[in-house]
């Protein structure tokens, strides 16, 4: 039996910020909508500065910076719905932020403390997740068990270009494509895993076509366009809701920004290449968009930089003020009851640090 | 008054000591806001834009542009502006990963204390190599602590013998003993191609490792408070040798191995032994030629042995338990400059004059070149010190538990002995029996020591 | 010669190695273009080309499954984990393969392979790159699990464990990568493995440990000494297979024994050390065995990692309890 695919590539609003392509989606035209979703890839972008800024005052262990990611973080998070479960990497601020997780558990979390992970705001969702990839298993196994138990309801995982070369990613699409389950796997294809590029991570010429393997479904995005990552996000969420099987979505986009905090991509990635990826940015052309269909303009722009700054400012004062945790939290939180082994040693540490 | 901040350089974030001004965005005097770019630094081929941690007037810079400054060191000072937005500091978790100056209050800039180079002149920290072209610490996550600082290990003298740890190292895996290696570093220092030479020449060879370090004991050992030996459990000898002759220094010295041991086990018997002492002379006279005196010693100990157990013993003071022993494994006390070793004849009892002879040479050699198992160093159930060599008559030896007699011999001697019908010379032997009045009555032991004499007279 | 750190010593010994033995490759995320995430590989991939320093794709299973292939077919492959929480996807190669080939096919295929592990806490990082799990090697019969704590340790264990011909988990203490620097003569001189490092002489109380707590132990020695009190210290090096004879020929001296690790206290390999110490040198004890570890929990994260690390404080606590004892 011969088989033969196409991997379609879904771009509704080109880098110079005009829609491109004939029957562009209903979205495009919900104008409302979309000066919402660039308000909150603003808050992202506004955040993520003054998260850097922390870190190079000391404030703030090692922090991974979602510069350039801005529309495929936002258009992740807002195709979801409350009901579903997110299970993110390290770097989907964006999706978070519009699940109601605050900023100031992500400052929580990369300044040293576990009270970050625990979200006031989506309660299913998962931590970030160091371990490369095994999100996606984590986001497919609760896919599972909404379909064993009936409800309607969407496991998503991200994971990077990186990532997609994890035996989990692999396994997850499997497991996923072999249950049928309401699974949606973003590979945010970012060029980047450090200093590797995305060429050496696998000989197949997109990643959303690893989803083919799996039986699930494969698109790719232009990950820089709001537009079409709210429209291919919603639909592969949609799908997965009514019963039709699991997706796996490429974005498509630019790590604008190093690795992490402590990384330095001057090291092995040429600047023009950073340069001429700037052009191709998310907030640019959404914004010139906007601009054009006279639903923004640079006092509002002005004025809603001035509100996130302060939010966010609030939210940094919130995690500063925030003291350390008390020694016997280390212990408090390992099982259900404490046994008493454990309880002897966290009465140990606690008479350790009352010693003077 | 308004208050003050100093801004000390933080970790950017790549574990480096230092990094370079490249641009002030501000001069002093002139107002800056919270996050606006204060500077911007070049570490190692990145540079990176540092924000203002706070909004204020600027007191002072710690450089000019050119200027490499220390992580941890102050950056700038700022008079706080109370009016503008300011941030809090956040707990101090207790890392220490900057450099020399972190966390501790620095001087000034203008002392110059911080300032390690500058493109106008001023100091080269010399500790320093010359960095040049100097990679980027690099890490992609965390600080980790910097430091130029240079360490070396040092060289020790354990057991008298100069060496690096790599060194101890090798030998250990080569089995050279470390001690009979001909040193030819600088000092007498054992160095690693004279351990190598060793093992290839097979000049060192060190003692034949105990194949079990720990046989369970074939009598049952008492779990005694600490018994113990000068010799290590693997049967090595013990590490510290005192030098030879060392002039006394008028210091107090911390005593070590065997004269340690020393100190403790003598405390410890005279705390536990009730200690009672016999004393009489040995009459010798009626000895042929060729008599060996210490296999007489042996023989009468063994003889007195099983005329009289109950100083053939162990005496357990916790328990009031006694054991009587059916054969005699006797102590044998060796004199080194180390120290005092009692390495044990086993069962005397059995053995024959020349059987004596050679297992009481074998355990002398055995002590000199410390290849004496630890196994050998305890177990006995009597002892003799034959202290006689040099001066003395009488003694009160010391009895260690478990065993409950040792016997002593003095200086030999020629005396006037009345006889039938005049007066003799003879020539006798002075012996002292101390033991144990808790597991021994005076009568036991004076009829052990009876039982010696008698045998003692015997010619041969 | 000058005086390097650490990491640039392990960058020494690759060097050196790759240049006198073709048939020694590293592979690993980073390591190429970007010298590894720490520079331990700094510049090799420019030297060598990237027929010997490959990057692979991001995948830990990867790496592990492919070293031990490119082992057992004659090469010496130098495979670099990023971080100790990374290592885990790579215990079913390493326990089910690279551990029991040798044995499985007595003799007939082997693997001389060295995995460098970047291990241990105390450097402020996020989740998961602070694993100080050397006991789930050690206790894998078949496997080699070494530990430097030093410039000149790392750089001739790193040759010696290149060189073993049987697979080698070299956990290299990321929080003493860049502490000081020492004087390593690069003359490809390996030092022996299997073999404790005993680095200061003493001769009240001996103190077993390995990796980052080398440092504290060594001060904790030298605070001590100011109360008149005489510590050894003992670096195992070489966890597996251990060298117990300098342990026990150590405690048959001073009596005394505390055992220093960061990783958690329950089954941590002082646990093992400890039960040897009860086995082979109890006559010798005076007072019992310390063990000074971390919690029986995760190592928190940054905010309160120096709480949960052993402190030279809690060391000589330890020592001095044991003195008290008698």
């Amino acid at each position: 039996m011969t088989t033969r695919f196409d991997i379609e590539y879904l771009r509704v609003l080109g880098p110079d910020g005009r829609l491109v392509g004939k029957n562009p989606p209903a979205l495009a035209k919900d104008t409302d909508r979309l000066v919402e979703l660039y308000r909150q890839m603003l808050r992202v972008r506004t955040f993520d500065t003054k998260s850097v800024a922390l870190q190079r005052t000391g404030k703030l262990g090692t922090y991974a910076s979602c510069l350039g990611h801005e529309a495929a973080h936002v258009g992740i998070g807002a195709a979801m719905r409350p009901e579903d479960v997110f299970a993110p990497s390290y770097r989907e601020y964006g999706a978070q932020f519009m699940r109601g997780v605050k900023p100031r558990e992500v400052l929580m979390y990369w300044g040293g403390d576990e009270r970050g992970n625990d979200f006031s705001g989506p309660k299913h969702d998962y931590p970030w997740c160091v371990p490369i990839g095994t999100q996606c298993l984590h986001a497919a196994g609760a896919a599972l068990a909404f379909k064993l138990r009936g409800e309607k309801r969407v496991g998503v995982a991200c994971v990077g270009d990186g990532g997609s070369s994890k035996t989990d990613t692999y396994a997850a699409i499997n497991s996923a494509g072999a249950y049928g389950a309401p699974f949606v796997l973003c590979i945010i294809n970012n060029q980047w895993a450090i200093s590797v590029p995305r060429r050496a991570q696998t000989g197949a010429p997109t990643l959303a076509q690893k989803g083919l393997a799996g039986g699930l479904h494969c698109l790719q995005v232009d990950g820089n366009d709001i537009i079409a990552v709210v429209a291919a996000m919603e639909e592969a969420c949609e799908r997965a809701r009514r019963g039709d099987g699991g997706t796996v979505l490429e974005l498509v986009t630019y790590r604008l920004s190093d690795h992490t905090t402590a990384d330095d991509a001057r090291r092995y990635r040429p600047d023009d290449e950073v340069k001429a990826a700037w052009e191709e940015e998310p907030l640019k052309r959404i914004k010139a968009y906007l601009v054009a269909k006279k639903a923004w303009n640079e006092k509002k722009e002005q004025a809603w930089k001035a509100e996130c700054g302060a939010t966010v400012d609030e939210e940094v004062n919130a995690y500063l003020a925030t003291k350390v945790q008390p020694i016997e939290s280390i212990f408090d939180h390992l099982y259900a009851d404490m046994p008493e082994d454990l309880a002897r040693q966290r009465q140990q540490a606690l008479d350790w640090e009352a010693r003077r | 008054m308004a208050e003050k901040k100093s801004f000390h350089l933080p970790d950017l974030g790549e574990g480096l000591p230092d990094a370079t001004i490249v641009e002030w965005f501000v001069k002093v005097g002139e107002t800056i806001r919270l996050d606006e770019p204060l500077v911007s630094m070049e570490t190692a081929k990145a540079v990176v834009e540092v924000p203002a941690p706070c909004s204020g007037t600027v007191l002072k810079l710690a450089g000019a542009a050119g200027d490499v400054i220390e992580t941890g060191s102050v950056l700038a000072e700022f008079e706080l502006d109370p009016k503008l937005p300011q941030r809090a500091d956040a707990e101090d978790t207790g890392h220490s990963h900057g450099h020399k100056g972190a966390g501790k209050p620095t001087p000034a800039a203008d002392d110059g204390d911080t300032v390690i180079a500058s493109d106008d002149g001023g100091e080269l920290d010399t500790g320093d190599t010359a960095p040049a072209g100097r990679e980027d610490a690099g890490t992609v996550v965390g600080a980790m602590e910097s430091s130029d600082r240079v360490h070396s290990e040092q060289v020790s003298a354990a057991a008298g013998v100069k060496a690096m740890p790599a060194v101890r190292a090798l030998a250990r895996k080569l089995k050279v003993d470390l001690t009979r290696v001909k040193p030819s570093g600088a000092g007498g220092v054992v160095t690693m191609a004279d351990v190598k030479q060793a093992a290839a020449d097979g000049s060192a060879s060190g003692p034949a490792p105990a194949t079990a370090r720990r046989e369970p004991a074939t009598a049952p050992q008492p779990a005694a408070a600490a018994q113990r030996t000068p010799v290590s459990a693997s049967g090595r000898p013990m590490a510290t040798r005192p030098p030879q002759a060392a002039p006394g220094t008028g210091q107090p010295e911390q005593l070590k191995g065997v004269r340690r041991n020393m100190a403790r086990v003598m405390a410890a018997a005279h705390a536990q032994v009730v200690a009672t002492t016999l004393a009489d002379d040995a009459d010798i006279h009626a000895w042929t030629p060729g008599n060996d005196i210490t296999v007489r010693l042996v023989r009468a100990i063994v003889v007195a042995c099983k005329a009289v157990p109950a100083l053939n013993a162990w005496f357990d003071g916790e328990k009031l338990t006694r054991t009587l022993h059916p054969h005699v494994d006797i102590g044998i006390a060796v004199d080194t400059d180390d120290g005092l070793f009692v390495p044990a004849l086993r069962n005397a009892d059995m053995l024959d004059a020349r059987g004596v002879r050679e297992g009481v040479n074998r355990l002398r050699q055995q002590v000199m070149d410390r290849s004496i198992p630890s196994t050998e160093l305890s177990g006995y159930t009597i002892s003799l010190s034959n202290f006689g060599m040099f001066a003395g008559r009488y003694a009160t030896p010391v009895v260690v538990p478990p065993c409950v007699a040792i016997v002593a011999a003095g200086r030999g001697r020629h005396q006037l002995v009345p006889v039938m019908g005049g007066v003799e010379t003879h020539r006798i032997i002075p012996l002292s029996l101390t033991f144990d009045h808790r597991a021994c009555t005076g009568g036991e032991a004076a009829r052990f020591l009876r039982a010696m004499l008698d045998d003692l007279a015997l010619p041969g | 010669m000058a005086a390097i750190t650490l990491i640039e010593a392990i960058t020494q010994a690759l060097a050196w190695e790759m240049k006198h033995d073709d048939s020694v490759l590293v592979l690993g995320e980073d390591v190429g273009v970007n010298g590894g995430v720490f520079r331990a590989t700094a510049g090799l991939q420019q030297s060598f080309g990237d027929s010997r320093v490959l990057d692979t794709p991001l995948d830990e299973t990867t790496i592990a499954g492919l070293t031990v292939g490119l082992a057992s077919q004659g090469m010496k492959p130098v495979a670099e984990v990023q971080f100790d929480g990374f290592v885990y996807p790579m215990l079913d190669h390493i326990v089910c393969h690279a551990a029991r080939f040798r044995s499985r096919t007595r003799g007939r295929l082997t693997c001389p392979m060295v995995l460098r592990v970047p291990w241990g806490g105390g450097i402020r990082a996020p989740e998961h790159h602070s694993e100080a799990n050397e006991a789930m090697f050690t206790n894998v019969p078949g496997l080699r699990v070494v530990l430097p704590s030093s410039p000149a340790r790392a750089y001739g264990l790193l040759l010696a464990a290149i060189r073993d011909p049987d697979p080698v988990i070299y956990m290299e203490p990321k929080r003493i990568y860049r502490q000081y620097k020492e004087e390593v003569p690069d003359d490809g001189e390996a030092l022996p493995l299997d073999v404790c490092f005993t680095l200061r002489d003493g001769t009240d109380v001996t103190l077993v440990t390995w990796g980052s707590q080398v440092k504290e132990c060594l001060e904790a020695a030298d605070a001590l000494a100011g109360e008149g009190i005489s510590a050894e210290v003992i670096d195992v090096a070489t966890l597996k297979p251990l060298d117990f004879d300098t342990i026990a020929e150590s405690v048959g001296r001073t009596g005394r024994v505390v055992i220093v690790h960061e990783a958690p206290k329950t089954a941590g390999f002082g646990a093992e050390i400890a039960a040897r110490v009860a086995e082979e040198c109890v006559y010798d004890l005076l007072a019992p065995v310390e063990r000074v570890t971390g919690y029986d929990t995760p190592i928190p994260l940054f905010r309160l990692e120096m709480k949960y690390l052993p402190s030279v404080e809690k060391i000589v606590a330890a020592a001095k309890r044991t003195l008290a004892a008698s």
